[in-house]
């Protein structure tokens, strides 16, 4: 049904003239545009980017307690991890740690289930190479990426929103988990009083 | 420059004065052709630009201060890309049909006062040139998607015959108003008719043939909202999908010397040419003191900024809708507005 006002929007073409104000009003108005690698944004907390092993400041190596609970969990299956037996005290330890960024679809269940906070998907995200092999994360290579993203890092210490998942809980999360506090991210001699892993580190 | 020697070979009777008017030509030639040719390698950047903006976006930024460097960038890489020829029977028809289209669109710059005295032609059928060339141009279009030997192509050409059949019509009996309001099909004599009167542009009492023009012209020039031909979403690009480098650049060419040219008829035929309204000049006197041509181009650039303005606002058109609106409305429109224009010349 034609109104007369739905006949003179027809006539002058109101439709078509709004449409043009608004794009000229829009181009008066800022572009939205960030120019990348100049302007760089600023991330935000628990954006999911690059993998690495949390350092324990204490000893200086990963917290990783081989429960197989990432590797189990990743729907990717891009975690490779080996336990072997020490020969002189029957003691497991972690032989390889392996994780493939390039298969990795950074859901963020490793980080979520880890019970020891062992594991982070950093902020850092711009980390693109070469080569496949470059992207082929070693338990070396994980640590490394830590210590890389900690220099980075503003603050003394840091904390991973994905270390204790929203909408679980508490209670029913392991203790270090639940307990796990901001990590020491350089070693400022004063560490701060946090949670710095578990004791018995390496299982029977 | 003396010319004499070389038109007595060519067979002209050497008169007082002749080679010298030659001479004055061929150097308006080489001006406006350095100056078209300019503003067709910047149209482009100013069209990318506005409509980035009009999407709240930035446009080229990366060659030179804001992209200024980015059309002569585009330039130097259409010269050294590789130069494709389909597989086709029609390898001559495929040659020519950019020279053309730009022969075409090029030479209805001949006929164009940018202001009282400066042209190339001062022609009595300047008007009647500009359609005739403006229907040649689309052979070219018509000839490139025939010899593409492409569906693509070819059915980029035939819409464009089928647009060129809809709305030459319109386009045609949208300047009969100014032709009978100025008696003339000269574009001289057709704005020193629109300045004799108070309001000084026939846009006053000729807004429905304007309106048909402008749309009319949209369509002719092929472009947004009714880029049938080259419709990207469908038909990938159209007639000239075949077409690379300096070929594809002559089509690009060829498209904006059109819109330039259509604005150029609009600003003279409608907006009084390179004067301003004797009603404006007697409110503000100073502004008499300014030149034509600034007045001439400043209106150019005012109807090239529409032309990418709508692009940026409006979707395209459905083809029927294409059909039925030239069809429809344009085309009585068009008419109503010569029988009123008729009779009240006949009147007064």
């Amino acid at each position: 049904m034609t109104t007369v006002k739905g006949l003179l929007n027809r006539i002058f073409l109101i439709e078509i003239l709004k449409g043009m104000a608004l794009t000229f009003r829009m181009m008066c108005s800022r572009a939205v545009t960030r120019q990348y690698p100049i302007e760089k944004r600023e991330t935000f907390p628990g954006s999911r980017g690059m993998h690495a092993f949390v350092r324990d400041m204490k000893t200086g190596k990963e917290k990783c307690i081989m429960c197989m609970r990432c590797a189990n969990s990743c729907p990717s299956h891009c975690i490779y991890i080996t336990k072997k037996k020490r020969e002189e005290d029957g003691k497991q330890y972690l032989a390889q740690f392996d994780i493939e960024a390039l298969r990795c679809i950074y859901c963020g269940y490793c980080v979520e289930v880890c019970p020891v906070c062992a594991l982070v998907l950093t902020e850092e995200y711009e980390y693109s190479a070469g080569s496949r092999e470059e992207l082929y994360f070693t338990r070396e290579k994980l640590l490394q990426n830590w210590d890389d993203f900690a220099a980075k890092q503003k603050g003394d210490t840091y904390f991973n929103k994905f270390w204790r998942p929203e909408g679980l809980d508490p209670s029913k999360m392991f203790k270090v988990k639940r307990e796990q506090g901001p990590v020491a991210l350089r070693d400022t001699g004063s560490l701060p009083d946090v949670h710095l892993g578990p004791e018995d580190k390496e299982t029977k | 420059m003396d010319f004499s020697g070389l038109l007595c070979i060519l067979g002209f009777s050497v008169q007082n004065g002749f080679p010298a008017k030659i001479a004055v030509i061929f150097i308006n030639i080489i001006v406006v052709v350095a100056v078209i040719l300019l503003h067709v390698t910047y149209a482009p950047y100013f069209e990318r630009k506005l409509i980035a903006h009009m999407q709240v976006r930035l446009g080229p930024m990366r060659v030179g201060f804001h992209g200024l460097l980015q059309p002569i960038a585009d330039v130097v890489k259409l010269f050294f890309k590789e130069d494709t020829v389909p597989a086709t029977d029609f390898k001559m028809v495929f040659a020519i049909a950019p020279v053309i289209a730009v022969f075409a669109t090029m030479s209805s710059l001949a006929v164009i006062p940018f202001f009282s005295t400066f042209y190339i032609a001062n022609l009595n059928i300047g008007l009647l040139y500009i359609l005739a060339l403006s229907a040649v141009a689309t052979y070219g279009i018509i000839m490139a998607g025939w010899a593409s030997n492409s569906k693509y192509a070819f059915l980029g050409g035939l819409r464009s015959a089928a647009q060129l059949i809809s709305y030459e019509v319109s386009l045609g009996l949208s300047l009969v108003g100014v032709m009978i309001m100025s008696g003339s099909l000269n574009f001289i004599d057709i704005v020193e008719a629109q300045h004799v009167h108070w309001y000084g542009m026939y846009l006053v009492p000729q807004f429905l043939g304007y309106f048909v023009f402008i749309l009319a012209a949209f369509a002719e020039t092929n472009r947004s909202p009714f880029d049938m031909p080259e419709a990207e979403n469908e038909l990938v690009a159209g007639y000239f999908i075949e077409y690379s480098g300096m070929r594809f650049a002559l089509f690009f060419l060829s498209e904006y010397v059109a819109m330039i040219v259509m604005s150029s008829v609009a600003v003279l035929c409608f907006w009084g040419g390179w004067t301003v309204p004797p009603i404006i000049i007697s409110a503000v006197p100073l502004l008499a003191v300014v030149p034509g041509i600034i007045w001439f181009i400043l209106k150019v650039y005012f109807h090239l900024f529409l032309f990418f303005w709508v692009r940026a606002t409006l979707p395209r058109y459905r083809y029927d809708y294409l059909m039925r609106l030239g069809w429809k409305v344009l085309i009585p429109l068009a008419l109503t507005n010569i029988v009123v224009t008729s009779i009240i010349k006949y009147l007064s």
